[in-house]
């Protein structure tokens, strides 16, 4: 297997797992989970190979392929990883077995249906976090939706239905501007070199006045903005959340809020240079409204999920402000941070699930003293909690503290200069790390301590595959807090040829001088 | 003019007119009703692969110099048309056993065509009446139910008043240009004199109603909804692709002149937002898919806003992949009562009686929304690239948000099928073989499109 080559696998053994599953039988629903199961896990080993092999001192893209897909339009086929989406793919993959697991009792209706969709979203969003082309990416970006449409409306809560297409509508919209601007800009290419191309290496050259620059700006962000979701943009989170199965929460938390970042990352900030530049004030003052508003939320809710959900928000608040920053540790602390917030919210959403199974109950109320009735369960829901909270030697203490750090190194300068307002925000910003506190470990209390008392007694604690779900991501947790240089250094030269992507504001030159792709005219 | 041009430029429509005489004679020997299915099958299926070889070997000549003539284009456009009537055939095999719809359908179909090899006003006028005559009877063959008439009889109202519209609309170019060719209408959309402006209005006015743009739609929905499933599934794709490529035919190499953008933008704006909103609140799935044919209608003329050179690209492979999206979606309803077969209730559950049909109509629904990575994207992706090219941008973000409108009803066709508990009464008929054949004849290409969209618009 050539090395290029090994990246195709991972790209679509769900798509071969979704075609083996069409073989099974339909009532055969535990053929069709173990086969499942097997082909998630044969994903990550192999993704974890790639991982491996993945060389942090080379900068651009590795483990490239690049064929015509729609030659006449210069479309590619062009995948490859670089420093900002190797994490993310791992993080997807790792999530990928544990979602299938997870899901093996909750889950009884139409089961292969489930599993097939399941594949289905995999694919995409490994698609999405791997296509090095405009068009490519967009159409995974929006055939992502199409599964999750379909996991939250037919497995979800009462109210799924309003709830799946509250998500599908609310996310669809974004992405029609962001087609418009798609156009738009491989057209500009076009009419300033003469190349018609997608790929991100060529349209990083295209050098367009500002005000279409912040048009097209405009309608990235707020198709990517939808998806993280920034406040006040984030009203379909909690619904789609809390109607969504566990398998969907998880995906959902984490991996498919993470897409919205990463497109910031990919393509809304180093295509628009200068439009960054002028909505940078914007961007970080609504990250912080999102960590703080995300966490006040959080703090009023009685419903488990809900929590959760609002914490996501406020989250990813932390990641967008690392990305506006423009530090490179911040840019570094967002990267951990989108993975550390996939591992704890993920982890979460799961333990809710796995309560929710026993007691059919998310209310936060019916619980109580749960320390002592599921004392194994109870030390699992601390550790993500404390995870979640950013206790140090955990993942989510790296993340916070990398975020706020570049936060603060970016904001120095500027205050020295007589700018205020930066330094103001990242101090607001370490609020939210103690509302963040506050809300989990509420959350805590009243769930784990207190008067004991469940809905549905005598209750059973978990039993081995919740174990061994649920230990994987204390692991990796627990790694990514105590070590995390290793996935440090494979990001930073990415995160470097990012930050200098949109730092750089090259004058002369209207275009790279090499075209990465594209027919000739 | 020489015999042999005669009879392989004409190839396509000699085997039609073979088939239907063919009919006429079986009729009159009153012979088992299957066999006249399967002449018109074979019929269909011989002249869209005599059409597609020709295409292949890239033939062009003019039998009748400035009246018919054909090219790669008119070939790739005929055989497109006859391909697409194929399932709509097999699904009649269910329905329809005597001769008269088979004699009519092939009728319309050679009328289609015609339109599409034209060269004159007068040939295009022949067409498009021998295509559209066939087809108000075709609306009346579901005669078991009143309302058909009804429908008819304003399909054939309406129709009459663009027949109207065309011919004025054709005297006023000749008046304005002196000649019946199909090249006067490009002379009068670039001439500026109000005589000309009143013939591309008119024409422009028959187009749109034959197309069911907004405001010329009100025949559409009752149309679509007193006829039965296949002859709907053959107006809304069969009829409207023809019309539309005989469009791109007499628009040729023109480039629209600005002070026609409102009149070619405008309506078809309007028409995708009321199509997409009307389909909302839609009780039967015929109805849906006319409100929903009207919005199409209006992706499909903003192309003509683009390139000159481009537009015949995005107008076939868009209706290639809208023909196959909405045949798939005809061919996999349930069976049953043909007035009541269509309501959207009944189509709750289906994926737990049906999965393979669920699924398919799903994927022909997400396509017809416009979702990647189904061929509906790609289509609509070429259009509205188009349009940008062209330096609309404004239409283009206004098309694409009324295109947005569109996506709910879509989905709540899906949310039907997956997400809704079934009545048991239904329960499982069983899949006729007609309709399988049928669907496979749709799911094919569409697996092709799908994964390799390149493979066709490279070749265009």
């Amino acid at each position: 297997m050539s090395e290029a080559a090994m990246l195709n696998w991972v790209l679509f053994l769900p798509v071969a797992g979704m075609a083996a599953l069409l073989l099974v039988p339909r009532l055969r629903a535990d053929l069709v989970r173990g086969l499942s199961l097997a082909v998630m896990v044969l994903q990550f080993l192999l993704t974890v190979v790639l991982y491996l092999e993945f060389d942090a001192d080379l900068g651009g893209l590795q483990f490239e392929t690049r064929l015509p897909w729609i030659a006449d339009w210069g479309v590619y086929y062009h995948v490859g990883l670089d420093g900002l989406n190797i994490l993310l793919v791992l993080l997807t993959a790792f999530l990928g077995p544990l979602v299938v697991a997870g899901a093996f009792s909750a889950i009884q209706k139409d089961v292969k249906l489930f599993y097939s969709m399941v594949f289905f979203i995999q694919f995409a969003m490994l698609g999405t976090f791997v296509a090095q082309d405009l068009f490519l990416f967009y159409v995974f970006w929006e055939t992502m939706l199409i599964p999750m449409f379909l996991i939250i409306g037919i497995w979800g809560g009462e109210r799924r239905i309003y709830a799946t297409l509250k998500f599908v509508l609310y996310t669809a919209f974004g992405s029609i501007l962001m087609l418009a601007a798609v156009i738009y800009l491989v057209w500009s290419l076009k009419s300033q070199t003469g190349i018609t191309s997608f790929a991100f290496a060529d349209l990083y050259g295209t050098r367009l006045p500002l005000d279409a620059q912040v048009l097209l700006f405009g309608a990235f962000a707020l198709s990517f903005a939808i998806k993280v979701p920034v406040v006040p943009l984030h009203t379909w989170l909690p619904d789609a959340h809390v109607e969504a199965p566990t398998a969907g929460s998880v995906i959902l938390a984490g991996v498919l809020l993470k897409m919205g970042t990463y497109g910031f990352i990919k393509l809304g900030f180093p295509l628009f240079p200068e439009a960054t530049a002028v909505y940078t004030p914007v961007i970080m003052v609504l990250a912080v409204i999102s960590i703080i508003y995300g966490a006040c939320l959080a703090l009023v809710q009685d419903d488990i999920k809900k929590i959760i959900a609002y914490s996501s928000i406020s989250h990813l608040g932390y990641v967008m402000l690392g990305l506006a920053s423009l530090d490179l540790l911040g840019i570094q602390g967002a990267i951990i941070q989108m993975v550390s917030h996939g591992l704890t919210a993920g982890g979460l959403f799961l333990m809710v699930g796995m309560i929710y199974e026993r007691c059919h109950s998310r209310d936060l109320a019916a619980y109580g003293g749960l320390a002592k009735l599921l004392p194994v369960y109870s030390v699992f829901f601390m550790v993500l909690t404390l995870a979640a909270v950013g206790l140090p030697t955990t993942s989510g203490f790296t993340g916070e503290f990398l975020v706020l750090m570049g936060a603060f190194n970016a904001a120095w300068p500027q205050y020295e200069a007589g700018v205020t307002w930066p330094l103001v925000l990242a101090c607001l910003a370490v609020l939210g790390v103690v509302l963040g506190a506050l809300y989990m470990l509420r959350l805590a209390q009243h769930f784990l301590f207190g008067e004991s008392k469940a809905p549905h007694q005598p209750l059973a604690d978990l039993n081995l595959r919740e174990k061994a779900i649920l230990a994987l991501i204390v692991v990796a947790v627990f790694w990514l807090g105590l070590f995390p240089d290793s996935f440090m250094r494979k990001t930073e030269l990415g995160a470097l040829e990012y930050q200098q992507q949109v730092m750089s504001r090259p004058a002369g030159s209207w275009v790279s001088v090499e075209p990465a792709g594209g027919s000739a005219p | 003019m020489n015999a042999s041009t005669l009879l392989t430029a004409m190839l396509p429509e000699h085997l039609l007119l073979l088939g239907i005489l063919l009919l006429i004679v079986l009729e009159i020997g009153a012979r088992k009703p299957r066999e006249f299915l399967w002449v018109t099958l074979v019929t269909v299926f011989a002249a869209a692969f005599a059409a597609a070889r020709l295409y292949v070997s890239d033939y062009a000549a003019a039998p009748f110099p400035g009246q018919f003539s054909v090219d790669p284009a008119a070939l790739l456009g005929k055989a497109t048309l006859l391909g697409l009537t194929l399932p709509a055939v097999l699904i009649a095999g269910g329905e329809f056993r005597g001769p008269r719809f088979s004699i009519l359908l092939l009728s319309s179909v050679y009328g289609a065509c015609l339109m599409l090899s034209s060269d004159s006003f007068l040939t295009l006028f022949l067409g498009i009446e021998l295509m559209s005559l066939p087809v108000y009877a075709l609306v009346l063959l579901a005669m078991g139910r009143p309302e058909s008439a009804e429908g008819a009889l304003k399909y054939l109202i309406l129709g009459g008043a663009g027949t109207a519209s065309l011919l004025l609309g054709i005297s006023f170019t000749f008046g304005s240009t002196g000649s019946f060719g199909l090249a006067a209408f490009g002379a009068a959309l670039a001439g500026g004199d109000t005589m000309a402006r009143a013939a591309v209005v008119l024409v422009l006015l028959a187009f749109y109603l034959k197309a069911a743009v907004v405001p010329f739609h009100a025949w559409a929905p009752d149309a679509y909804e007193s006829a039965s499933v296949p002859v709907t599934a053959y107006m809304a794709t069969v009829i409207k692709s023809a019309v539309l490529l005989a469009a791109v035919r007499m628009f040729a190499g023109t480039e629209v002149p600005a002070s026609m953008v409102v009149l070619l933008a405008g309506l078809p704006l309007l028409s995708m937002v009321w199509g997409n909103l009307t389909a909302m609140r839609q009780e039967s799935f015929r109805r849906m898919i006319a409100y929903s044919s009207i919005a199409h209608a209006g992706y499909l003329f903003f192309a003509f806003l683009g390139p000159a050179q481009g537009r015949y690209e995005a107008v076939i492979f868009y209706v290639i992949a809208y023909g196959l999206m909405n045949l798939l979606a005809f061919v996999c309803l349930p069976t049953g009562e043909d007035a009541t077969r269509d309501r959207l209730d009944n189509l709750k559950g289906l994926f737990g009686r049906n999965p393979y049909a669920a699924v398919l109509i799903a994927a022909a629904m997400l396509s017809l929304a416009g979702i990647p990575p189904f061929p509906g994207f790609v289509a609509k992706f070429l259009i509205f690239r188009n349009v940008i090219d062209a330096g609309y941008t404004g239409w283009a973000v206004a098309g694409l948000i009324g295109s947005y409108l569109g996506i709910y009803f879509y989905l709540r066709v899906i949310q039907y099928m997956f997400m809704s508990a079934g009545e048991e009464a239904a329960a499982a008929t069983p899949s006729r073989a007609w309709a399988f054949a049928a669907s496979l004849c749709c799911l094919l290409p569409v697996i092709l499109l799908t994964i390799f969209p390149g493979w066709l618009l490279d070749r265009l």
